[in-house]
């Protein structure tokens, strides 16, 4: 805008400093206005120099100006006024100024200077008086301050030109005369008149010579101003890269290149403008020079000066504006897949080209590879050069894009393999950094340049797997360094200041599912890496977030099995702050001890993969209050059944009442509906007989009165059809159809539910919390007892008569094929699993296992099978055939145990040696009478069943079976079931009860129990460890803890406990076991 | 009224800059207005002190934009001052203000110019076998700052280089000194304390290196300085010889920066200077003078791959006014 219209549109206070200006100035405003464009585009300061013509045109030309304005102006009333100021002015004017037009030019140099001044101080005022109170970020006021900035620059480069040409004009002037009047000769010198021109070609030559140093003094000046500029611009460059960095992380940023690339180009222009002006000195040198010409002196000086930045500009402006990441890589980029497409873009922010000529880019993949032993190298299969066509699209700038890119590994014979497995090379495949360079051969207007660009590090994997922790190293690099050639970063990774972690993790949650963590959730996370508060000054080194792992997983797998559940199904709950998500035990408790009963948070669980649990309190009317936790649900139930589903249909059964669903109030106290009515999938009436119709469709949960507080309870689920969830699978998948007598015997707070084919009479107890499952096809009699938290899991297909008995906390699993009578019987938390191919009719197969472990029996034909594992371990029986059924004493030493999977010896958080304290009273195993006139699993001998925890060998004591258990009978079907069964159960019962008084707590026990089977539920552990190291020196004794077979607490070299943080080896079955 | 510029003589960019800093500066044209004006013409002539008061007459007189130091360079030219000579800033403040002080007849103003730029420091030479020790008092017009320490690293910021200046250094080996207690050559420990800080304090930053192969050198790299420098919290104590009154006093704002841009042999001069009337950054560029901000000082502070930018050579530093 021209510097008149904006001293117009200037505040009032500022209006009346130029009102003042001009009320004392010989130049009055009405000529001012009148001419003010013609005023401004001339070089009033150069004209003011003296011994100068200019001054005289320039004042001359003005006086021309003003007679033709008057003459232009009509008759109006308004002109009148001005016609009269101006001729007035035109008149004083001449009168003052034309013997010393010098003077004039400078009183009009002097006045556009102070309107100048008025004009900057006003404009600052307005900026910052304008918006007060909603000030201008920092930023934008940076970008202001670039913005004023490059235009100061560009004014001074338009005056500098001015400058520029008045020097052509004088420099032609004084070529001329010097051409003309310069004739050196002997006899010249005495002619007075020649000496005169020479005189005055001198002084000529004087102007010309401060001209020129004027012009390089504005190019000085120049150049120092644009070295600010440009310092400016690196720093909000470097800003970029830094948001850059963090979108990569998951941050929101704003990495809009747009304002950069602008301010770049702008520069960029003015600095090769300031190169042709230079040049063009440099040509005035060529026609002119003299001794001490400045132009000699100075103009390399400036040459290089101007070189150096330019180069400097031009390399920082190449930038890479996409980072390398794959299609489908959602907001996880710099992870590439070996033979997967991925694409990367650079950007020239110096949008300036030769439309002529064309600049080739060019990407190179680990143009100089870290000296780390095999280090993988990579080819780039598809095209690595792209041609920069000028002139293709002004508007989207000077870029390289190279889409679908693939990389294939070279293969070296003679190195073999490279990588990871041969344990070659020091860094592992998610650990090696790989980077792509960008060059680009620039030229315009004859200045040639190599640019580069260098990508983020980026790891390179060849499977799925590799993913998650692929995605770990790339968090640790960009959190923790900024230089692409840091290859070997990890070869010794600098170890986390906590606060930039807890930044960058809540950033994962941020991108995932749109909320990121709370302090208190960042305060948990801390704890549990650090293993205290931590403080400005925690750090955490690499090994710790994402390698160690008591629980046989690494901080960052657990986090991201959360961040994938999350992703799949909880994005909903988990935005909208449902979910508290990570609470510590302690916390928890402390937020639910004040509430009602009924309320319930959701949290996540710290010792499944990507599980996600509630709990919920419960007060009674004297005591202190109990904290409920259900098994944590993990994405493969819950893709089968939502969430707020399962929360509104959560139920658990009481003693002699309807089951009601315990989760009424979310924390603090949101009505349970009010907080998830919008999230469930559908309405539904929750009453038992109608949920009976949707059998077949539809999974309930329920969970029975867990026997102690902090008990873990687990999931009666019984479904006709194939689960999801289901391990075993029955040959045929039987249609619900006649039931013969279903029955479903609550006799304590489980609830079983059965939905058997053709049934002939199912009975299902559970006396304790558990998973009772029952998918039997053609069964006679099926009978399902726990009477401790377990799981009970049968699935037979053609069932003469099944006893599943578990009266402790443990899993029995029963896939019979063809079954005369199967009983199980597990008093001791463990898993028992039994896969009998055929059992010929009148055959017995009975499991009586005593220790906390899992025995493992796929005999085939089977006699009579009884398999006593007391050992701690999981001994695995494969028996061809069993003869008699008298087998019991010798059919034992035919056992061979394979105490194989006895996991490693990592005995972690304090708890040496449980399975010592998980001895059950086998007093109480004597007093089963479950089945009477059927099993009698019963030994009254403890002694027998006890003290053989040596897996590898079985002790001798196994030989001496007691007799009442070769006299086992099949148990008579039919019409006495029912009863027997009842009995049994109130057996059950009355056994649990009389159990307590000598063993100390059964649910201690119990507790332990499914410590050891569910290590899922670790902080239930810490507390039960804690009651299970007070029981009473009586208890200890019956628990044979001094038994020297059992390895002592110290030792901790001795493989006792599978580590409560591993999960236990999955639980598969052979197919062909079944066939 | 606008700063008003210099116009360039022929290399005298050196020169302009250094006046630009005497006169810019209201304690030192205090005194340069008070010198007597020499009675003959040819005195006047060659008269430093009086020259300087003409020039900055002639600046704040006109209203041009710049005026030619012609006079005042022809002046210095007899006392071996040289035109069209690149000279290097350092060494002609020195010649200048000796000159100043040489010419100016009056002993209070000599005093006044001595109190207003000259550091009293004071040399401990001791030897470490004995107790012998040599003190002297001195005084320096500027400090001169080495920007890279003996083993050849980086120092990296103003404070450090006057940290490294003051710390005292062990003459052994070559270095001995004789001790005349000892009869012989011992080793010396060598420090300098400071006694004394004028109001403008004049740091020199020793930007360039002196190689065994005779070519000379810029060092480019980033030295950042403050804006405020309180000297008692960059000395440790063992560092001052003087009482807390006198202290009390080291405390400085930046006044000037003179800076150098290009290569040893060939390069220019430009001035950063904060008008003490309002308070603003000015950059003079011989006939050149425009408004600047603290973003564009802090430009000179170097940077180690661009060795043709402008980085400050000569720091001036102005005593606060006491509250």
């Amino acid at each position: 805008m021209a510097q008149w219209q904006e001293v117009q549109g200037l505040a009032n206070t500022y209006l009346e400093q130029v009102h003042q200006l001009y009320a004392g100035s010989a130049l009055p405003m009405a000529v001012r206005q009148s001419l003010a464009a013609w005023i401004e585009s001339q070089n009033w300061r150069q004209a003011a120099e003296p011994l100068c013509s200019h001054a005289r045109m320039l004042f001359h030309s003005l006086l021309v100006l003003l007679g033709e304005r008057l003459g232009s102006l009509g008759s109006d009333r308004e002109d009148f006024m001005l016609k009269h100021n101006l001729r007035k002015a035109h008149r004083d004017l001449q009168a003052e100024f034309e013997e010393k037009p010098e003077r004039f030019a400078n009183l009009v140099a002097n006045l556009l200077q102070e309107e100048r001044r008025i004009l900057r101080l006003g404009q600052a005022e307005g900026q910052a008086g304008s918006a007060p109170a909603p000030s201008p970020a920092p930023e934008s006021g940076r970008e202001q301050q670039i913005q004023r900035r490059l235009a100061e620059f560009h004014t001074a480069l338009q005056e500098a030109e001015r400058a520029f040409r008045h020097l052509e004009d004088l420099q032609d002037a004084f070529d001329f005369c010097f051409k003309v009047h310069y004739q050196p000769g002997e006899e010249r010198n005495r002619d007075p008149g020649y000496l005169q021109e020479l005189q005055s070609l001198q002084a000529k030559l004087q102007n010309l010579d401060r001209q020129r140093r004027e012009v390089l003094a504005q190019m000085q000046q120049l150049l120092g101003r644009s070295e600010t500029l440009q310092e400016l611009l690196q720093q909000e460059l470097g800003g970029w890269r830094v948001r850059q960095q963090h979108l990569c992380l998951g941050a929101s940023a704003d990495t809009n290149l747009r304002p950069l690339e602008t301010w770049f180009t702008e520069l960029g222009q003015g600095l090769f403008q300031l190169r042709q002006l230079l040049r063009a000195l440099g040509d005035l040198r060529q026609k002119v020079t003299y001794a001490r010409d400045p132009l000699v002196a100075e103009t390399p000086l400036l040459e290089q000066r101007l070189q150096e930045q330019l180069t400097h500009l031009l390399k920082s402006a190449f930038v890479v504006e996409q980072q390398p990441s794959t299609p489908n890589a959602g907001k996880r980029p710099l992870v590439l897949r070996t033979a997967g497409k991925f694409s990367s873009r650079a950007r020239l922010l110096v949008r300036l080209h030769d439309r002529n000529h064309r600049m080739e880019a060019r990407i190179h993949i680990d143009r100089d590879p870290p000296n780390i032993k095999g280090f993988r190298r990579f080819n780039i299969l598809t095209s690595s050069s792209k041609t920069l066509l000028a002139g293709d699209s002004p508007q989207e700038g000077l870029v390289c894009d190279f889409q679908y890119l693939t990389l294939k590994e070279q293969k070296d014979s003679r190195a073999g393999k490279g990588k990871g497995a041969s344990g070659e090379g020091p860094l592992v495949v998610t650990e090696e950094l790989h980077v792509i360079t960008f060059t680009l051969a620039y030229a315009y207007c004859g200045l040639e340049l190599e640019l580069e660009a260098t990508t983020l590090p980026f790891v390179i994997i060849s499977n799925n797997n590799q993913f998650s922790s692929a995605w770990a190293s790339i968090l640790w690099f960009n959190m923790l360094s900024s230089d692409p050639k840091a290859q070997q970063f990890f070869s010794s990774p600098p170890p986390a200041p906590w606060p930039r972690l807890a930044e960058v993790l809540s950033w994962q949650f941020q991108s995932v599912a749109e909320r990121g963590l709370s302090r208190d959730n960042l305060l948990m996370l801390a704890k549990k890496l650090l293993g205290s508060k931590p403080s400005p000054d925690s750090t955490v080194a690499w090994h710790k977030f994402s390698k160690d792992g008591a629980s046989g997983f690494s901080f960052w797998a657990w986090l991201d099995g959360i961040l994938g559940l999350l992703q799949e199904h909880l994005k909903q709950l988990w935005k909208n702050g449902l979910i508290l998500g990570f609470v510590s035990r302690k916390q928890e408790e402390k937020l639910l001890k004040s509430k009602r009963t009924g309320t319930f948070l959701l949290r996540f669980s710290e010792s499944v993969l990507g599980g996600v649990t509630f709990t919920w309190v419960e007060h009674h009317e004297t005591g202190s209050p109990t904290f409920h936790a259900v098994e944590p649900y993990t994405a493969s139930e819950l893709v089968s059944l939502a969430l707020p589903d399962i929360i509104r249909d959560y139920h658990m059964s009481l003693e002699e009442k309807n089951p009601e669903n315990p989760l009424k109030f979310l924390y603090p106290n949101i009505p349970r509906d009010e907080a998830f009515g919008p999230y469930y999938s559908q309405r539904l009436e929750g009453n038992l007989s109608e949920s009976q119709k949707y059998l077949n469709r539809r999974l309930i949960r329920v969970s029975s009165r867990p026997p102690n507080r902090r008990q873990t309870e687990e999931e009666l689920l019984v479904a006709t059809e194939n689960l999801e969830t289901l391990q075993l699978q029955p040959r045929g998948q039987g249609t619900p159809g006649d039931l013969g007598t279903p029955q479903g015997v609550a006799t304590s707070p489980g609830m079983p539910r059965v939905t058997p084919g053709i049934l002939g009479t199912l009975q299902g107890v559970t006396m304790s919390p558990g998973t009772l499952q029952v998918t039997p096809e053609n069964l006679g009699t099926l009978q399902g007892v726990t009477v401790s938290p377990g799981t009970l899991r049968v699935t037979p297909e053609n069932l003469g008569t099944l006893q599943g008995v578990t009266v402790s906390p443990g899993t029995l699993q029963v896939t019979p094929e063809n079954l005369g009578t199967l009983q199980g019987v597990t008093v001791s938390p463990g898993t028992l699993r039994v896969t009998p191919g055929n059992l010929g009719t009148p055959q017995t197969l009975q499991m009586v296992a005593t220790s906390p472990e899992m025995p493992q029996v796929t005999p085939g034909n089977l006699g009579t099978f009884q398999g006593m594992a007391t050992s701690p371990g999981t001994p695995r029986v494969t028996l061809g055939n069993l003869g008699t059924p008298q087998v019991m004493a010798t059919g034992l030493g035919t056992l061979q145990p394979q105490p194989q999977s006895l996991e490693p010896p990592q005995v972690t958080s304090g708890i040496p040696n449980l399975q010592g304290t998980l001895q059950v009273a086998p007093g109480a195993v004597g007093s089963v009478q479950v089945l009477p006139g059927g099993l009698q699993v019963a030994s009254g001998d403890l002694g027998t069943l006890q003290g053989t925890a040596e897996p590898p060998r079985v002790p001798e004591e196994q030989g001496t079976l007691p007799a009442e258990l070769r006299d086992l009978e099949l148990l008579p079907g039919g019409q006495d079931m029912q009863e027997l069964l009842l009995q049994g159960g109130q057996d059950m019962q009355e056994l649990l009860e009389g159990l307590e008084p000598p063993s100390g707590t059964l649910g201690t026990l119990g507790t332990l129990g499914v410590a050891e089977l569910m290590p899922d539920v670790v902080a239930t552990l810490e507390d039960s460890l804690e009651e299970s190291f007070q029981l009473s020196p009586g208890s200890a004794a019956l628990l044979a803890q001094h038994d020297p077979f059992l390895p002592q607490p110290e030792d901790s070299a001795l493989p006792s406990v599978p580590s409560l943080f591993t999960d236990l080896p999955p639980l598969h079955i052979d197919a062909s076991d079944f066939q | 009224t606008e700063a008003i510029g210099l116009y360039n003589l022929g290399q005298s960019c050196c020169l302009n800059s250094l006046l630009q800093v005497f006169l810019m500066n209201i304690h030192f044209t205090r005194i340069l207005r008070r010198i007597t004006v020499p009675p003959s013409p040819a005195q006047r002539r060659s008269n430093v002190p009086y020259q300087m008061l003409l020039l900055l007459e002639k600046m704040q007189s006109g209203k041009c934009k710049a005026v030619g130091p012609t006079e005042l360079a022809c002046c210095l030219s007899e006392h071996r001052v040289e035109l069209f000579v690149q000279h290097d800033a350092a060494q002609l403040f020195l010649t200048l203000w000796n000159l100043l002080k040489k010419q100016m007849k009056k002993p209070e103003l000599v005093k006044e110019l001595r109190d207003l730029y000259t550091i009293c420091i004071q040399e401990h030479v001791a030897c470490q076998k004995c107790s012998f020790e040599v003190k002297s008092k001195s005084t320096m017009l500027t400090l001169p700052l080495p920007v890279l320490d003996a083993n050849s690293h980086r120092l990296k910021t103003l404070e450090d280089c006057l940290q490294y200046f003051f710390h005292p250094e062990e003459l052994t080996g070559q270095n001995m000194c004789f001790c005349q207690q000892c009869g012989r050559k011992t080793p010396f420990l060598q420090s300098t304390k400071l006694v004394h800080l004028p109001q403008t304090l004049t740091l020199h930053l020793k930007r360039f290196c002196f190689e065994r192969s005779s070519c000379t050198h810029k060092l480019s790299h980033s030295l950042p300085f403050p804006q405020e420098l309180d000297l008692r919290q960059v000395l440790t104590e063992s560092q001052c010889q003087a009482d807390d009154s006198e202290k009390a006093t080291w405390q400085y704002e930046l006044f000037a920066v003179v800076a150098h841009s290009g290569s040893a042999s060939c390069g220019h001069y430009c001035a950063y200077i904060r008008r003490l009337t309002d308070c603003k950054w000015y950059c003079f560029n011989d006939s050149e003078v425009c408004q600047v901000s603290w973003d564009d000082v802090k430009c000179t502070y170097g940077r180690s791959n661009l060795y043709w930018r402008e980085t400050a050579y000569l720091l001036f530093y102005m005593k606060k006014q006491p509250q």
